[in-house]
């Protein structure tokens, strides 16, 4: 029981967790529990990511089910929002304001004290260098510098857990790169990030786990290279780069875990679709000694966050946005 | 699985108490709103009719003046209960101006730019933002209207000697009492109507209709069905009458006339509706507001 609690203590738990707006789903029967690092929410538009995120923040009620953030009840915003910074996916700012008095509002709202709030809004200006254009008015801002100064208002009170949704939106590779790099710092000091976002090479690279949602319900989750390796429907597929690939081609079909093998468009390649990746990888060196081959590079084709929307929601009729 | 180091430490430092959060709302709100030129200019002149009735109060206890102008206007201006009533009352309409410039946008802005999740995801209730939205007008509200008046009634009580305040004390009561409500009346309504028209000068015409359009139709009813009992539905009338019931002028029978009954005729009545009725349906009209305000107030609007 003690274990049990201190788990709880540990994680974003969801448990049976249904949420219905009327007669439509928002989502249905989640059963979550979300570790420290970076956690991305993907999914297609409407797939229930954001309910997801608002249930967390206590924005929304769960029509059934029940969560806990750290062991606080989203139901108890003094201790929660403590804990808690979000970032919604809105362009909200009140006119006139300063980037710097947005944060300030904000955190005044917050309860912190005025040199509380002056020390924590610079020390957010930094951490997303927006330091020299804090004293600008939000609406001369470019859209990445917007997105910028709302995650500094998310991350000012120092919260443990970050929520944010669709924070990479609007922002050029540079800024992107540089978001991203912060996340990871904030990641490898212990805090908890979800992430919604559709730019899939980048929650690839940058998340520690993934939550792939469509239609209200969690299709799958965890780790993307242990998810691509339970789709059984979906065989692996693996990229050879070698010298002579129509040898190699030959002797594979003579396997029957090999389902295709197609010739790279250069012929220096091949691409091989197979349902059991560890026999094959055996079989690959064996076949490379026999022959003598010259291999330049093994890599899977398709054990990326890509490959596997493709085949749990694309493939299932969701589209991607 | 990533290796986490833990370095993080999260804030752990005081807080400022939970009741006074609201109060950033109106710190922010007023310096927007003092920022606007016509609005201080219009503010500025609510304060013309509480100096010219300070002058003519001082002029009244000053044998000095009274000379010089050959005039006794202590027949002119008998202070009492009918001119602190006027006074509560003129000043009510100017703070129903400045409720139109202020009120529309002050929830409607929040909606518009999907700012209400930003203020529900901290340690920040919906009852706390209409509170702190509510506040805005409250304070700018109350420093045209009771604060001036009581200070008027300081002056008065001052000139005229203890005995005057002894007597008269129950007037200070019925400044604050007819002005504060008149203010929560104002406020709530406006509130409400920011939060469910967005577009501010459509936000302003429905505020300014909510008062006179009733008023016409109250008028109507009356004239029609020679009763007063129109005055339910106008909040200019139900605000009337508590101001009168405040200040202890108020009257039921207001009129009569004769009507055909059998073979003769017999004087009927026109009767005022009840006091408590005013105060009944003032309340009523708050708390439809307050309902409005919960359906619109929320994080995320859920649309059917």
């Amino acid at each position: 029981m003690t274990t049990r609690t201190t788990n709880a203590e540990r994680m974003i738990v969801f448990e049976g967790v249904s949420k219905f707006y009327g007669e439509i789903l928002g989502v249905n029967r989640i059963n979550l529990a979300i570790a420290p690092g970076i956690t991305s929410l993907v999914g297609p538009n409407g797939s229930g990511k954001t309910t997801l995120m608002n249930l967390m923040t206590g924005l929304l009620r769960p029509t059934r089910g029940t969560i806990s953030v750290l062991g606080t009840s989203p139901h108890d915003p003094e201790k929660l929002f403590r804990k808690v910074g979000y970032c919604s996916q809105f362009d909200s700012f009140p006119p006139g304001m300063t980037g710097r008095e947005f944060i300030e509002f904000y955190l005044s709202v917050h309860g912190y004290t005025r040199g509380e709030v002056r020390d924590l809004t610079q020390a957010a200006l930094e951490r997303v260098s927006m330091q020299d254009a804090a004293g600008r008015k939000v609406a001369g801002y470019s859209k990445g510098m917007r997105q910028r100064i709302r995650l500094a208002q998310s991350l000012a009170h120092n919260p443990s857990v970050l929520i944010l949704d669709e924070p990479l939106n609007g922002l050029d590779p540079m800024a992107r790169a540089e978001i991203i790099r912060l996340f990871q710092s904030l990641a490898a000091e212990g805090l908890y990030l979800v992430i919604s976002s559709h730019i899939l090479h980048e929650v690839d690279m940058m998340s520690d786990s993934v939550v792939l949602m469509h239609n209200g319900y969690v299709v799958a989750e965890g780790d993307v290279h242990g998810v691509r390796g339970e789709i059984e429907e979906h065989p692996m597929q693996i990229l050879v780069r070698c010298d002579r690939p129509q040898v190699l081609a030959a002797r594979l079909f003579e396997h029957e875990h090999t389902i295709e093998a197609r010739i790279h468009d250069d012929r220096r390649g091949l691409f091989v679709r197979t349902r059991r990746p560890d026999d094959f990888y055996l079989l690959l060196n064996r076949l490379v000694t026999e022959n003598n081959l010259k291999v330049e590079s093994v890599a899977p084709a398709d054990d990326d966050l890509n490959a596997v929307y493709q085949y749990l929601i694309v493939s299932e009729g969701g589209r991607v946005s | 699985m990533a290796l986490f180091e833990n370095s993080y430490r999260p804030y752990e430092g005081g807080l400022t108490p939970e009741w006074a959060r609201f109060l950033v709302l109106p710190r922010y709100a007023l310096r927007d709103v003092f920022g606007s030129k016509f609005f201080t200019a219009v503010f500025c002149l609510c304060f013309i009719y509480p100096l010219v009735s300070a002058i003519l109060v001082y002029l009244r206890h000053n044998s000095n003046a009274i000379a010089i102008m050959q005039i006794d206007v202590r027949e002119l201006l008998p202070i009492g209960a009918s001119f602190f009533q006027f006074f509560v009352e003129v000043q009510g309409w100017l703070a129903f101006i400045l409720t139109v410039l202020v009120g529309p946008v002050l929830v409607s802005r929040d909606l518009t730019n999907n700012a209400l999740p930003l203020y529900l995801c901290r340690p920040f209730s919906r009852a706390e933002y209409v509170l702190g939205k509510m506040t805005v007008l409250v304070i700018l509200l109350s420093l045209v209207t009771w604060a001036p008046g009581l200070l008027l009634f300081l002056l008065q009580a001052y000139l005229e000697g203890a005995g005057w305040f002894a007597s008269n004390a129950w007037m200070a009561g019925a400044i604050f009492v007819g002005s504060m409500t008149w203010i929560v009346l104002l406020s709530l309504l406006a509130l409400a109507i920011s939060a469910w028209v967005r577009w501010r000068v459509v936000a302003g015409a429905a505020l300014l209709g909510m008062f006179f359009i009733p008023s016409a139709l109250g008028g109507v009813v009356n004239q029609l069905f020679f009763t007063r009992m129109g005055n339910l539905i106008s909040p200019a009338a139900l605000m009337g009458s508590i101001w009168r019931g405040l200040f202890g002028h108020f009257r039921r029978e207001v009129g009569s006339y004769e009507d055909a009954w059998g073979r003769g005729f017999v004087e009927v009545v026109i009767r005022e509706p009840p006091l408590w009725a005013s105060w009944l349906v003032v309340a009523l009209i708050c708390l439809a507001c307050l309902w409005l305000l919960s359906r619109k107030v929320r994080a995320y609007e859920v649309i059917k």
